[in-house]
């Protein structure tokens, strides 16, 4: 009996050797990921200790004082933990959401242009906002929409109507920050979509065709079908960065003092920013990026488990 | 053609990996880099003076980087001399205005060990906080005694008692040198006499003042301030102008503080900001300067330049100290907007609620992760003392830079503009009035601005109390919320009801644990009087 597992023991060594060495290729390709989050992601790990602690830079990240879930009370007590949460998951919502719906849109008006050239050109302009940073972007809106002299509101003087004070609308930003996420992602999003397309066996649709279905009927029955898996594998993907904000976009749109607007407007990143850069507070900021992880790593073992009992094939894990 | 796939592969991979390997190492070696200095700072004291290796130490300094050259040639002659004296060399570290309080502390937590001479301040900067979160390398008697000995023996003993927390000596005060730093409201003379003011002594002036720009120069802004760089506004002013309390040093929260004492009483902490009428009032004519348009609607996104606007003839006024007037915001206006008369209105003109400057709002610190502390102290003690460097350093380069008068005043060459010419190197850290000399630019009034200053100025109280929040760090992160979330709309008059804004303000403080805070201040104030 011993001697029976031993040999199966050897026997499973040996062809996980066997197997390491056939995909040894693979493998060494694998390892510039491996590297990258062993250096970026786990050996910095241990650093969340910095949220129990009371932070002295010269003591160093271990040898501060440990203070328990004090850095945590704070953000419970005070209630914004909620409201960060609650801004952060919303706002991902709507971009995923509104997102991938605008770009299949696009994916699918751009296949049925005939003209290369429109085609061509129309998706360079798409594309383009894509490369415009998060500063620029911010610059961009605060000269559109300022009171004094900004072209919307100068538009607006110009027409006799009464300039909007948009810097004081709180209620205004979740639609500019939405409308400001489209424009910049929804260009290149709608590639992989038109991708896609591209890809679907035109057999098909000229069979649907000669059997006489019409573009409405095209679409519904045969690239919208089509197009499932890749819209449920970007969903994943995204819903693992829920609790992930666009820093650099909020942060440039809104800006680190118009605190009017943070009801609406604040999101984890920012706060956590925010944190650190007013008050040089460590621990706190470690505490919020903690509990962020935390729960974002929640969010994610929770969705996948919800897609696997739906249907198993599109699981991630 | 496989086989060549397959190599490309491997290929890419390999660089791949080495890239990552690369930064790997990287780390590792800054690492023990940092170990090697910490033990070499530690055993700093007992060696003898021993210059015989060269070093190169880092200055760190509040300001732009120039872009003139001048502060590159200047610093090649104080190099010069720095090599044959110490045998070291000077680099300076330029933290920009942009965001700078952020800037500052950002560098001074990374722990960088290049960071040899930090300028620092318990009022303006964070001086004592980062003392506290360990920053700065505490600096032994003997250690001054035996790099720094100039500046040990002119510095007194009740001044170094003000760099001291915790029993040991932090940094080194610029002590010996005259400034006010009060701060108070710019504003054009010319404008005023417009508006029916002989000048500004108070917040109604100040109003009058900005009404009759809006009335007399369509198109300025009375005060295009950028209120994402200073989120308080004029509330602390406004205390300052209307109540006889003085801020305590050191117990800020985050970007405000909200803790006073009374002169007449210093060891009894209160609260204009909880107690009393004095913040609704503000917060009232904030909000109606703020619908009356005296800044920009968008004044929390804006981040414009609020000083060049000011000498543009684009802003009507602009907010910073003394010395930046009568040094700066004068000779400038009188050049740039000929006959502008530009004035000062301090904010103590009517309390009569003025603290002297502290010998700590100029001060020098050694980085707790130097590796050069030693030769960073001889630096720092031939610059402040050593008449030829000390002038080659402030001013530049006699003939080039600037020029002395006959009667022994500072003066600058011909067609020297301040605004592209500037040397820019803002050692604000160690000046002595006896290496001054006299800047026959600078507005001559200041001496008359001085005297009424003097005839009611009052030394602050508190020198010796270093606040030691460590039991109530919670808390403070608390209000600090609070106050950055909460003080711009009350400062700025971003809010339909300032009352209830304030209202709202002060329960949000308590619910935050304002009073932990006030009883452990209190607490430790009761100590110190003890003493």
């Amino acid at each position: 009996m011993a001697k029976s597992s031993a040999i199966k023991k050897t026997g499973r060594a040996a062809v996980f050797w066997k197997r390491l060495k056939e995909s040894k290729i693979l493998i060494l390709m694998c390892l510039p990921a491996i590297l990258y989050f062993t250096i970026f992601c786990y050996i910095p790990m241990p650093g969340a200790y910095i949220a129990f602690t009371n932070f002295n830079y010269k003591a160093g990240i271990f040898g501060s004082k440990f203070v328990g879930f004090d850095n945590f009370k704070f953000l419970f007590n005070s209630g914004k933990i909620w409201m960060l949460t609650r801004n952060t998951v919303l706002y991902n919502l709507a971009f995923i959401v509104l997102g991938n719906a605008l770009q299949i849109f696009i994916a699918i008006l751009l296949n049925e242009v005939k003209s290369k050239y429109f085609k061509k050109i129309s998706q360079s302009i798409m594309f383009l906002p894509y490369f415009i940073s998060a500063v620029i972007v911010g610059l961009l809106a605060f000269n559109i929409l300022n009171y004094d002299f900004g072209f919307l509101n100068s538009i607006i003087k110009a027409f006799g109507g009464d300039p909007v004070k948009v810097y004081s609308m709180p209620k205004a930003w979740p639609f500019i920050i939405v409308l400001v996420n489209l424009w910049q992602s929804t260009g290149y999003g709608s590639v992989v979509y038109f991708a896609a397309i591209c890809g679907i066996d035109t057999s098909m649709v000229e069979a649907a065709m000669i059997d006489g279905a019409n573009s409405f009927q095209k679409l519904k029955y045969i690239i919208l079908p089509s197009l499932k898996p890749t819209a449920v594998i970007l969903f994943l993907f995204a819903i693992g960065g829920i609790m992930k904000g666009n820093f650099g976009l909020f942060y440039n749109l809104v800006g680190p003092s118009n605190s009017a607007l943070f009801p609406y407007t604040d999101i984890i990143e920012t706060f956590v920013y925010r944190t650190l850069m007013n008050q040089f507070n460590f621990s706190n900021s470690a505490a919020v990026g903690l509990y962020q992880s935390v729960f974002g790593f929640a969010i994610v073992m929770l969705a996948n488990y919800l897609v696997k009992k739906i249907d198993s094939d599109y699981a991630l894990f | 053609m496989k086989k060549l796939k397959k190599a490309a592969y491997l290929a890419l991979a390999g660089v791949m990996t080495a890239s990552f390997a690369g930064c790997g190492g990287n780390s590792g070696d800054s690492a023990s880099s940092n170990s090697s200095s910490a033990s070499s700072s530690g055993t700093s004291s007992e060696a003898k003076v021993d210059t015989s290796e060269f070093q190169e130490i880092t200055m760190v300094t509040m300001g732009n980087k120039p872009t003139n050259g001048r502060m590159e040639a200047v610093m090649e002659k104080v190099n010069e001399i720095l090599k044959q004296k110490v045998n070291a060399s000077l680099k300076l570290q330029y933290v920009e205005w942009n965001d700078w309080q952020t800037q500052y502390n950002l560098l001074l937590a990374s722990g960088d060990s290049s960071l040899d001479l930090i300028g620092t301040a318990t009022d303006w900067l964070d001086a004592w906080p980062n003392a506290k979160k360990g920053s700065f390398l505490a600096l032994s008697e003997d250690m001054l005694k035996t790099y720094a000995p100039q500046t040990w023996a002119s510095v007194p003993a009740e001044h170094w008692e003000q760099c001291k927390y915790d029993g040991q000596i932090y940094f080194i005060p610029e002590d010996s040198y005259t400034q006010w730093t009060n701060h108070g409201m710019f504003y054009r003379g010319d404008w005023a006499k417009e508006a029916g003011l002989d000048k500004v002594a108070s917040f109604d002036d100040l109003e009058k003042y900005f009404d009759g720009i809006l009335k007399n120069h369509p198109g300025v802004i009375p005060w295009d301030a950028a209120g994402s760089t200073n989120l308080g506004g004029l509330v602390e002013g406004y205390i300052n102008a209307y109540t006889k309390y003085i801020l305590i040093n050191g117990t800020t929260t985050g970007l405000f503080n909200l803790f006073y004492v009374d002169p007449s009483d210093p060891y009894t902490v209160l609260s204009p900001y909880m107690e009393g009428t004095t913040l609704e009032d503000c917060a009232v004519m904030m909000k109606r300067w703020a619908d009356k348009g005296f800044w920009r609607e968008d004044v929390l996104n804006y981040t414009g330049e609020t000083r060049d606007l000011f000498y543009a003839g684009q802003s009507g006024a602009d907010q910073h100290h003394t010395q930046t007037f009568v040094s700066t915001i004068r000779p400038t206006m009188d050049e740039k907007q000929p006959g502008s008369e530009a004035q000062m209105f301090p904010w103590s003109a009517q309390s009569k609620n003025l603290v002297k400057t502290v010998v700590t709002h100029g001060a020098m610190a050694i980085g707790f992760n130097s590796k050069h502390a030693e030769r960073a102290l001889m630096v720092y003690d031939l610059i402040r003392n050593d008449q030829e460097l000390y002038r080659l350093f402030n001013y530049g380069i006699e003939g080039e830079d600037y020029i002395i008068t006959s009667d022994g005043k500072l003066d600058r060459p011909e067609g020297y503009d301040g605004t592209k010419d500037g040397l820019g190197i803002n050692f604000w850290w160690g000046r002595t009035d006896k290496n001054e000399l006299t800047d026959a630019n600078w507005y001559d009034g200041k001496d008359e601005i001085y005297k009424e200053y003097d005839s009611y100025a009052i030394e602050y109280p508190l020198g010796k109390f270093v606040f030691d929040p460590a039991n109530v760090s919670t808390q403070i992160s608390a209000l600090a919320d609070v106050c950055a979330t909460y003080m711009p709309k009350i400062a700025w008059g971003k809010n339909d009801d300032p009352k209830a804004e304030v209202a709202n303000f002060r329960k949000a403080l308590k619910d935050a644990g304002f009073d932990d805070v006030l009883k452990e201040i209190q607490n430790q104030l009761t100590q110190v009087k003890g003493q």
